[in-house]
């Protein structure tokens, strides 16, 4: 069974005469252990699409279920619970509490959700594994861009998500980190065994997918159909 | 919490701004409230001192004491126990040559009844004749001694300072504790038929039975002193516009700040943090900026009090400073309520792929 699930899913902005269809008839899932990529050019819906899976905004038809559960049926709060516990996102930007150190980052989560999250020996493993483990006292505004956008990827990891949502994580990097970030996706879809699903107009990322989807003013076509290496 | 106080320690200058504005506020307030319960401490400590309920005047006099007369007549019928008093009382300028002239309040009373019995004497003895008086500590503070002999008015008569008495203000001017006789005398009524002033009583409902003459409770009587409604609206007025200045404030700088964070509060609402924990984040820094500031400006006005001259009147009301703080705990509380709405109803896409 797919960890995510988007059935037919349409999606309109406004009304009347300024009535905009989004996404046609989308449907997507994803696997454990795979990365899987939404390629479009800007403005074709890929955040709506991103947004709508992680139940951040509902559907006008359709339906999202995560591990066999509907979305449509959870409340805000079982929502909020969702989110906190199964998705993990990793966004452009604003991903990091500025004034929080980077270990402190994890401690707020704790605080949050007290259980599930890694252990502290599990949290050092995965911060090596994005060569951070250094940064652990520095505060998000004395991080590079790669280095902010790791510490990101691990404050999502951190909560142990079956599913981690990225919206152009790579909008800030040069290409030798595009390559970098892409290849750790694809790394830690495989060594945590999570659905890794990034959204983005950058092509580079496209040789480290799993598989590909391509999105066009609101229309999703699968483009390339590898097959996740066992 | 938790993000609460990392956020202050970590722009210590923003917030360090905004408690010093706070300190500030409640520093004025603090003092202005000192300043307001001295002077009316000075309006009513002498009638505060004699624990009484209830006084009766005369019902023409507009609840004057300087005003009422109490003639034998009228008080034939007045029953008087060990809980009533009765005083004569009238304004009067002090002189002693080579001193300061002191405008002061003659209050004459008899022996036997319980103003004069429960005087509190700081230093003497209690007055025995005629010419002899207790007066307020104010005039030692002016350079009057014991044995001291005062002319009252423009009369000739002198009268003894005998003894000292503190806490004796009516009407911000010093007492001058004397007898009835002499109260007669200095109003010019000797030979009249009046018994005195007022008649004061510790019973709420003591009643005098005559229709010229009208009960009023001590709160009463001491709200229609010359001048005492005025001054405590006032004071009031400057307090409660100063609350409201350290709302607007608390509420405007938090604001501010939120709607600077608010792409933060965002994404924290799109990784599933409740909203409650964010809205708490923002209430208790506001309520964290208020309990510093209130106890920085609670030290400043200690050190204040602790230097200020003796001729200001200041006095601490600690069970009314109390209320002052929570008054502004409240403000803080609601200044935080629209940054908290704002934060509550953020919505997560607004930031996303933008
Ligand atoms: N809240 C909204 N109201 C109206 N139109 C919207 C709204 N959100 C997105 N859109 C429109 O939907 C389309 C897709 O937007 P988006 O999903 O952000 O694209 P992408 O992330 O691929 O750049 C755009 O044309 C955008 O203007
Ligand atoms: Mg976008």
């Amino acid at each position: 069974m797919s960890v995510i699930e988007l059935n037919n899913i349409n999606k309109y902005f406004g009304s009347g005469v300024s009535k905009v269809h989004v996404l046609h008839d989308i449907n997507f899932s994803a696997d454990r252990g795979e990365l899987i990529l939404v390629v479009g050019p800007s403005g074709s819906g890929k955040s709506t699409f991103l947004t709508i899976a992680g139940g951040l905004q509902t559907p006008t038809s359709g339906e999202v279920s995560v591990e066999g559960k509907s979305m449509a049926k959870l409340s805000t709060a079982q929502r909020d619970k969702l989110r906190l516990n199964q998705i993990g996102f990793v966004l452009q930007s604003y991903s990091l509490v500025p004034y929080l150190k980077v270990k402190e980052q994890f401690d707020f989560v704790n605080k949050v959700k007290r259980q599930g999250n890694l252990n502290q020996a599990e949290l050092k493993e995965l911060l090596v594994q994005l060569g951070i483990e250094n940064l652990t006292n520095k505060f998000p505004g004395e991080l590079s861009g790669g280095q902010t956008q790791r510490v990101a990827i691990a404050r999502a990891l951190f909560a142990n998500p079956d599913i981690v949502l990225a919206d152009e994580p790579t909008a800030a990097l040069d290409s030798a980190r595009v390559a970098e970030v892409g290849k750790l996706f694809k790394e830690l879809a495989k060594t945590r065994d999570k659905a890794v699903v990034v959204v983005t107009h950058d092509v580079r990322l496209m040789e480290f997918a799993d598989k590909t989807y391509q999105i066009m003013d609101g229309k999703m076509t699968q483009a390339t159909n590898k097959q996740p290496a066992k | 919490m938790y993000l609460a106080l990392k956020e202050i320690r970590h722009e210590k200058l923003r917030y360090g701004l905004i408690i010093s504005m706070i300190v500030l506020i409640a520093y004025l307030i603090f003092i202005l409230t000192g300043l307001a319960f001295g002077l009316a401490g000075e309006n009513s400590q002498a009638v505060d001192s004699w624990h009484a309920k209830s006084i009766v005047l005369n019902k023409d006099s507009n609840v004057s004491l300087t005003q009422s007369v109490i003639t034998t007549d009228q008080a034939k019928d007045a029953k008087l126990s060990s809980k009533e008093a009765v005083i004569g009382s009238t304004p009067v300028v002090a002189k002693h040559k080579g001193k300061e002239k002191v405008s002061a309040s003659f209050i004459g009373a008899k022996k036997s009844q319980f103003i004069i019995n429960d005087l509190k004497i700081s230093a003497g003895r209690k007055a025995r004749g005629n010419h002899e008086v207790v007066v307020d500590q104010k005039f030692k503070d002016d350079g009057y001694k014991l044995g001291d002999k005062v002319t009252l008015n423009s009369f000739n008569d002198q009268y003894q300072i005998v003894g000292f008495t503190k806490n004796a203000k009516l009407n911000v001017a010093p007492v001058i504790y004397g007898t009835i006789p002499s109260w007669k005398h200095l109003r010019a009524m000797e030979g009249v038929p009046v018994v005195g002033s007022a008649i004061v009583s510790k019973n709420a409902k003591y009643h005098a039975k005559d229709g010229h003459l009208k009960t009023y409770s001590i709160s009463y009587f001491i709200s229609k002193l010359p001048g005492y409604s005025a001054e405590n609206t006032t004071f009031g007025f400057m307090i409660g516009f100063l609350m409201i200045i350290s709302l607007i404030i608390i509420a405007v700088f938090l604001y501010i700040l939120t709607m600077q964070a608010l792409p933060i509060y965002a994404v924290l609402r799109a990784q599933g943090i409740p909203a409650r924990t964010l809205v708490s984040t923002i209430t208790s820094q506001s309520l964290i900026l208020m309990v510093a500031g209130l106890v920085i400006g609670a030290v400043l006005t200690a050190a204040t009090a602790s230097v200020i001259p003796i001729g200001v009147p200041m006095s601490f009301n600690l069970p009314v400073l109390t209320w002052i703080s929570i008054g502004l705990l409240i403000m803080g509380f609601i200044g935080s309520a629209i940054p908290a709405q704002k934060i509550a109803t953020v919505d997560p896409v607004k930031v996303i792929g933008g």
